[in-house]
């Protein structure tokens, strides 16, 4: 029995971080404050939506991101993706009349052509990732503002705005807020690519050996490119939700996401050569900065506080990710 | 006098020295041949501390010694002079020449008065003609290679290793590397040198020691041996039977054919006079020495060189431009690397994984993979090749050489192939894989598949294949028949173009 554990624990990369998970949100329940009426304020309904909430843009990108990670690249324009669908989502709604689906059509093209851009010049034109996202980074953030005139939008509802079925973004189904389904359900779809389609299987190969992946007979330069259009499509995704979250296009938006969705997909155990690691490890690396964003938060720890612990982290995820959990679970061998 | 008492060497279970056992006097210019993988570059890093775990002792001058890397086998006075030089080109010749030991002033300053002055010391009894401010860029390969002598003069060293120097020197060059070499032996240094080029061996050793196998042959005096005799020692004789005799031209379909084929590669190298055919069912070897151009003539086949050439090949009845690895398995030719580690295996992941890749698509529908269908024809083709193994999802890391190449097998097979490229197959295996290897590539031939096989080990070769192409220096020097030519013959036209 605590063999087969121990070969679970290794054959499965994916529960390693779920096992940090469950670790941090116990840590999470006893370090609890506790409200008037003397319920854990943590475990209420409300706030663990809220967790949820404050991480499914982070979420949706970091899935992304999981792929490009996973054929060994990088993509650091996700963030100036996003803001430039939040803008061309803002203004596709209130001004250019496009109404509800062609508003979001607009948006995830504007993603996947961006993501497409990356993954080609980095295939084709032999440039290393890190660079040409680096560009894409910079030159996505300069569209989102030459498009809005560098100010934000705000989109309005009632006589000249927006259509009602817009507000399907803010809608909650059984209390789930809708950015949290999306999430959930982009992390299953991506669960299934990965696992069970030809396509994530090839992912993983050109990560783990490229010259043997083209010796082996697989188009790596356009399962490179799937892969940045992907990460491009979903942090255009993202950025439609983001805008309908906060009523806002606002071009200088999602400054920083990219970093936060590669510490999740690190904490998840995806190393940063490729080849290795899972979308399931993603989502507990997301679900773990944001339940320590939200414990700091509860307790009233300040901003400056939060990032050097996330700081820290993030360190110690990947440290306890690298040594081998055998010494971590020495007391499974009696 | 430096003597080698049993040193045996292993590298991940395959044993690559068996106790080797030789003595060398001081002041002699030694030099160490042998095939490629005879272990003389195993054996030579081994005295120069960068494998300290072998079994055996080392002793010089009695003392037994055992470096346990390189700077301690320096302060023993043994440097080795490295095939890749290891030179910074942006630095002056002094400034290499000191570089990590640099002369001190006393607040911690280089002090370069004393670096050039010694330096040039250096130089000057060396009879190097340029000055020790010069950049090493500007130097030819040839002085570079002095300069990494130079080096190992500063040191003081007693024995200098050296792994085929002259493999980058032009004529004149080595001629002026010889009277260095003559001029450190008469200041009572050792020299032992590896080389391929026998003539330069007889040119410039006064002993000849060969390694075999990992195992050593003998020490001669140059004038005791002739080249003919140093070559079938070099060898050996045994040769195992021929598994390939009987079924000769039975099938004489044509399948692949070159014609006068000229390739420019990259680096100067290029692929000329190329010009065979292979059928159904034939098995054509490659010999050819280390740089020969064997992988880089496969490879190009393969469609995994993009180049410009010249000459006509012709594949299953058409015209064939290798363009892809891609549109090459798709008419069904394979191409198995020599090098498993960096171009076979996919190291994370299990061996299902790296068997079915390349099949892949055929065994998906709507691009859903069907694992069911995906592990019932990977187990069988694992039986079948005798991968020894626990399940289907063990890491390929915790296989043997032999069973992780029997996977990399595997995965070509599936595509049912025609033409097999196969570079090396039984390189870095154990013998009893090796022999399943020979054992396979016979029953594909006599399913009817061509085989195109590479070896650096000619008696292997012999075994496994009806005709061998000898490439040297990129050239096709010789299409032997393989029952009626000989290790020695073979190693004539492999040195032709040297």
């Amino acid at each position: 029995m605590k063999k087969k554990i121990r070969q679970f624990l290794s054959e499965q990369e994916g529960v390693k971080p779920f096992l940090g998970f469950i670790i941090i949100f116990v840590f999470c329940i006893i370090f609890s404050p506790v409200s008037s009426k003397g319920n854990l304020v943590f475990l209420k309904f409300d706030n663990l939506a809220n967790v949820l909430r404050q991480v499914s843009e982070i979420g949706v990108i970091s899935v992304g991101m999981t792929l490009v990670i996973l054929t060994g690249g990088i993509d650091l324009s996700v963030g100036s993706v996003l803001a430039l669908t939040a803008t061309t989502t803002a203004f596709g709604i209130m001004d250019w009349q496009l109404g509800f689906f062609l508003t979001v059509l607009l948006g995830l093209m504007a993603g996947s052509i961006a993501g497409f851009i990356n993954g080609a010049l980095t295939s084709w034109g032999k440039i290393q990732s890190f660079i040409t996202t680096l560009a894409m980074m910079t030159a996505a953030r300069g569209f989102a503002l030459f498009i809005s005139g560098m100010n934000s939008r705000n989109i309005g509802f009632g006589a000249q705005a927006a259509p009602e079925s817009f507000k399907i973004f803010t809608t909650s189904f059984f209390g789930i807020p809708f950015p949290v389904f999306m999430f959930i359900l982009i992390t299953l779809i991506f669960v299934v690519i990965l696992r069970k389609i030809r396509l994530g299987r090839y992912i993983y190969a050109i990560g783990s050996n490229e010259v043997a992946a083209r010796l082996a007979g697989l188009r790596v330069n356009l399962i490179r490119t799937a892969a940045f259009a992907f990460c491009g499509l979903l942090a255009g995704l993202a950025g439609i939700i983001h805008a309908a979250q906060l009523f806002q296009g606002n071009p200088n938006d999602g400054i920083g996401f990219e970093l936060d969705a590669i510490a999740a997909v690190v904490i998840g155990g995806t190393s940063l050569q490729g080849g290795r690691g899972t979308l399931e490890g993603t989502f507990a690396g997301v679900l773990i900065i944001g339940l320590l964003s939200n414990i700091l938060g509860l307790h009233g720890v300040q901003k400056d506080f939060q990032l050097m612990l996330k700081g820290a982290i993030i360190v110690v995820a990947v440290l306890l990710q690298e040594r081998n959990w055998r010494f971590k679970f020495s007391f499974l061998k009696r | 006098m430096l003597e080698f008492h049993q040193i045996t060497k292993s590298f991940s279970g395959v044993e690559v020295l068996h106790q080797i056992s030789f003595s060398v006097k001081s002041g002699k210019i030694i030099a160490l041949v042998g095939e490629n993988g005879a272990g003389k570059s195993t054996l030579m890093k081994i005295l120069c501390g960068i494998f300290p775990d072998h079994d055996g002792q080392i002793f010089y001058n009695g003392q037994e010694i055992r470096p346990r890397n390189p700077r301690e086998a320096e302060h023993l006075g043994i440097a080795m002079i490295h095939q890749e030089l290891n030179l910074v080109p942006d630095l002056t010749i002094g400034e290499n020449i000191f570089l990590g030991k640099e002369p001190l002033q006393p607040l911690g300053r280089v002090d370069f008065n004393r670096l050039y002055a010694d330096s040039d010391q250096i130089l000057q009894e060396f009879q190097f003609p340029y000055s020790p401010k010069i950049k090493v860029r500007n130097l030819t390969v040839g002085w570079k290679q002095m300069v990494e002598i130079a080096k190992a003069l500063q040191v003081q060293a007693r024995i200098l290793i050296m792994d085929e120097p002259t493999s980058a020197l032009s004529e004149h060059e080595i001629q002026t590397m010889f009277e260095k070499m003559r001029y450190l032996k008469n200041q009572g240094k050792t020299i032992i040198f590896i080389s391929h080029r026998l003539r330069e061996v007889y040119d410039i050793s006064d002993e000849i020691v060969i390694l075999r196998d990992g195992r050593y042959v003998g020490k001669y005096l140059k004038p005791e041996i002739s080249r003919e005799q140093l070559i079938n020692l070099m060898i050996g004789h045994e040769l195992s039977s021929r598994i390939s005799d009987e079924q000769n031209d039975t099938d004489s379909a044509e399948i692949f054919s070159v014609k006068d084929l000229t390739v420019r590669l990259t680096q100067g190298m290029e692929l000329a006079g190329i010009d065979f055919t292979i059928c159904r069912g034939e098995i054509l070897g490659i010999a050819g020495l280390l740089g020969a151009g064997r992988t880089e003539l496969l490879k190009f086949l393969f469609g995994e060189m993009k180049t410009s050439y010249k000459g006509k090949i012709t594949f299953s009845g058409k015209s064939w431009v290798p363009h892809s690895a891609r549109e090459s398995i798709r008419q069904r030719m394979v191409y198995l690397s020599e090098d498993r580690q960096t171009e076979g295996i996919f190291p994370h992941h299990h061996i299902q994984f790296n068997g079915t890749l390349t099949y892949l698509e055929n065994l998906s529908r709507f691009g859903f993979v069907q694992e069911s269908r995906e592990r019932a024809i990977i187990d069988t083709k694992f039986d079948e090749l005798r991968v020894k193994r626990r399940t289907l999802r063990q890491p390929i890391l915790t296989l043997s050489g032999g069973n992780q190449q029997k996977v990399l097998l595997s995965r070509i097979l599936l595509v049912n192939p025609l033409l097999l490229l196969l570079d090396e197959p039984t390189r870095g295996i154990d013998v009893g894989a090796k022999e399943e290897i020979y054992q396979l590539i016979e029953r594909l031939s006599q399913q009817g598949a061509a085989i195109i096989v590479t070896s650096s080990e000619i008696p292997e070769l012999l075994r496994m294949a009806q005709r061998i192409l000898v490439l040297s220096n990129g050239q096709q020097t010789a299409l032997l028949t393989a029952r009626q030519t000989s290790p020695p013959e073979i190693l004539q036209y492999a040195f032709k173009r040297i």
